[in-house]
């Protein structure tokens, strides 16, 4: 029986519109529904996908998981603590990577992943002992003592990843995990994510990328304009054809429009 | 311990950066040899002039001497005459040339007809004429010269009466007593103006430059409980400002003496050593308000320009809060209920030596409450999303 680690029920995210946003989004609405009544479930231990093309409501689902916005309806319970009324400890049980989310170019990977560790209330030495092992996993330790602003891209993605999970959270969500990166670094990061599998955690991450969710994906929910489309397993949603076939049939059937 | 770690970090950042400390500092070492500067321009000492050949035509027993002593004085040349002028037309043209400084002309028996001219008869008055150079500026000198020692002797010649003639002490006041009334009526604006620059200064950028790189958002993803980021940001703050706040006071009370002429001893005799304590208690309670008062513009602002726009209206209602305290009189209990208004008050009552302990302890402790509420809407402010993700 698997362990259900992460529920949403009925999210809903409305965000008012400004006149600017009215007229690039060619609309009178002065309210834009984000997401609409989302419900999903994901389990320990497997990677779960949320895919969908931009402005589907993947990000603002991420962020409602996060506590970093809250629901207009709806819940979620991530680790049995739900992001309404127990954000505080949410928190704690999770990992949240994403490209709003930036370090003090001025700090050196040393002191932030220190400093991180401390938010999360961690003691010094079980800091020091994930620092050695993730710092050495990633390849951060020869950079540990250059500023953040003088690292590579690539570097300041990989520093960000393990400042995110210092506090070895059972549940890592991660906003787009590949954009933006060379080839090198994707792998290094998407290797990872299948490791924290191994691990027993649990992944959901929010991607527009087919490979990366056949490659690594173990359940699957198809976004569109902030409604479920379609969830289960990615055998059961790819039901024989390849990932981007299926996605555009449902797409198509929605009465998406392709321009 | 996480409230501590976030403290550390502000306090790291600071003192990692020498940019950073420069600015705190440099704003007192400025001022104090802006005024410096100022002050030893404003009292050095009169110019000497150099003095050429001054002729005069006719003669007058009175004048000619008062004219000379005051000219020896001017040129510190105790060798310094006027000269008897030979051919007026020769002396007018040397004056033209500027070879000479100035001709006087005395009409024919100046001294007897001045004693015993009346304005009733309705004759004309005995006259002096001086020509000089005005363009010249040592004959432009001595024409001012001249004039002020014929004035002079004018008004004892007419005298009717004299006031506070003699050398009698009439002013009671000592030098001290004028200090404190020009320090009480001055310093106070200006203490407030060069605390809120110093908090602004670090403040913006440290709270809506972080929000608005995103950083901030980093820490509100961790478990740490939004009053704590807010304290995190508000007492290290405060602390880095009053280094600043300090360094621009010990600047301003260093060569406040020099822009005012009187000594730095008489300076610090003024005051008390009770006096200098409650003023840097009011000081440094008045600099954790305007830093919560910032944090909160900070974190409401989606960026540092956002945030100095709305500083700047902070800070005008904050600068006429001050000037307020220096135009209206400010007697009763409630003065001190008023933000900045009740610390600058408080800080001119310790300038004119009128403050009581109590009072300065009362304006101490409504700027902790006003802080502590400050801190409160802080926190609140971070929890909501509107705020802190709206786009």
């Amino acid at each position: 029986m698997k362990e259900e680690i992460v529920r949403a029920e009925g999210l809903r995210k409305t965000f008012s519109l400004s006149k600017k946003q009215q007229k690039i989004e060619k609309t009178h609405q002065a309210m834009k529904v984000a997401v609409d009544g989302l419900s999903f479930s994901a389990y320990r231990g497997e990677i779960y996908g949320l895919l969908g093309p931009n402005g589907a409501g993947k990000t603002t689902t991420l962020r409602m998981l996060s506590t970093l916005i809250r629901p207009d309806e709806g819940d979620a319970f991530l680790c049995g603590k739900s992001i309404v009324k127990e954000a505080q400890a949410v928190r704690d049980c999770i990992g949240f990577m994403t490209g709003e989310l930036k370090l003090e170019s001025f700090f050196t990977p040393d002191y932030l992943f220190d400093f991180f560790g401390m938010m999360h209330g961690m003691a010094k030495d079980a800091v020091a002992e994930r620092k050695r092992e993730l710092f050495h996993r990633f390849g951060i330790d020869r950079f540990a003592g250059v500023r953040v602003g003088d690292l590579s891209s690539g570097m300041k993605q990989k520093v960000s990843l393990v400042i995110s999970i210092v506090h070895d959270p059972e549940i890592v969500i991660f906003d787009e995990p590949t954009n933006g990166l060379d080839v090198l670094t994707a792998k290094v990061v998407t290797d990872f994510l299948a490791e924290l599998r191994g691990m027993g955690k649990s992944v959901i991450l929010s991607t527009h990328i087919f490979s990366l969710v056949e490659k690594l994906c173990d359940r699957v929910g198809v976004i569109v304009e902030g409604k479920m489309l379609r969830e289960g397993s990615l055998a059961e949603i790819m039901d024989g054809r390849s990932l981007e076939e299926r996605f555009f049939e449902l797409y198509l059937a929605t009465g998406g429009v392709l321009q | 311990m996480k409230l501590a770690a976030l403290i550390k970090k502000e306090f790291f950042r600071f003192f990692r950066d020498p940019k950073l400390i420069a600015t705190m500092i440099l704003p007192g070492i400025l001022i104090f040899f802006l005024y410096s500067l100022m002050g030893d321009l404003l009292w050095s000492e009169e110019q000497k002039y150099d003095f050429k050949t001054v002729y005069v035509g006719g003669e007058s027993a009175i004048i000619q001497p008062l004219l000379q002593q005051a000219a020896v004085q001017l040129t510190g040349q105790e060798d310094w005459t006027l000269t008897p002028a030979e051919d007026v037309e020769q002396a007018k043209e040397a004056v033209r040339e500027e070879k000479a400084t100035a001709l006087i002309l005395f009409d024919e028996n100046f001294d007897e007809r001045i004693l015993s001219y009346s304005p009733e008869s309705g004759e004309r008055a005995p006259q002096v004429r001086i020509y000089y150079c005005s363009a010249d500026e040592t004959s432009a000198a001595f024409y001012s010269l001249a004039i002020s020692v014929l004035d002079a002797y004018e008004s004892t010649v007419s005298n009717m009466f004299d006031v506070n003639l003699s050398d009698e002490v009439f002013d009671f006041s000592s030098e001290a007593d004028v200090l404190v009334s020009l320090l009480g009526g001055f310093l106070p604006f200006l203490i407030v103006a060069l605390i809120f620059s110093s908090c602004m200064s670090i403040t913006l950028e440290s709270v809506a430059g972080e929000k608005e790189r995103g950083t901030l958002a980093t820490v509100l993803v961790t478990s740490v409980r939004r009053s704590d980021i807010a304290l995190g940001k508000v007492i290290p703050l405060s602390c880095i400002s009053v280094i600043g706040a300090l360094s621009s006071f010990l600047g301003v009370i260093f060569s406040f003496p020099k822009l005012m002429g009187i000594s730095v001893s008489g300076m610090a005799g003024a005051f008390g050593i009770s006096s200098y304590l409650q003023l840097l208690l009011s000081v440094c309670s008045v600099v954790p308000f305007i830093v919560a008062l910032l944090t909160l513009v900070s974190a409401y602002s989606k960026s540092v320009k956002e945030a100095s726009a709305y500083s700047g209206v902070v800070m005008i209602f904050v600068m006429v809060l001050s000037l307020a305290a220096g135009i209206v009189d400010m007697n009763g209990l409630w003065v001190a209920f008023v933000p900045v208004l009740g610390t600058v008050s408080c800080i001119s009552r310790i300038m004119d030596l009128s403050v009581t302990l109590g009072m300065t302890l009362l304006t101490v402790g409504v700027n902790l409450v006003y802080t502590v509420v400050l801190i409160f809407l802080i926190a609140k402010m971070l929890s909501s999303e509107r705020i802190m993700f709206g786009k």
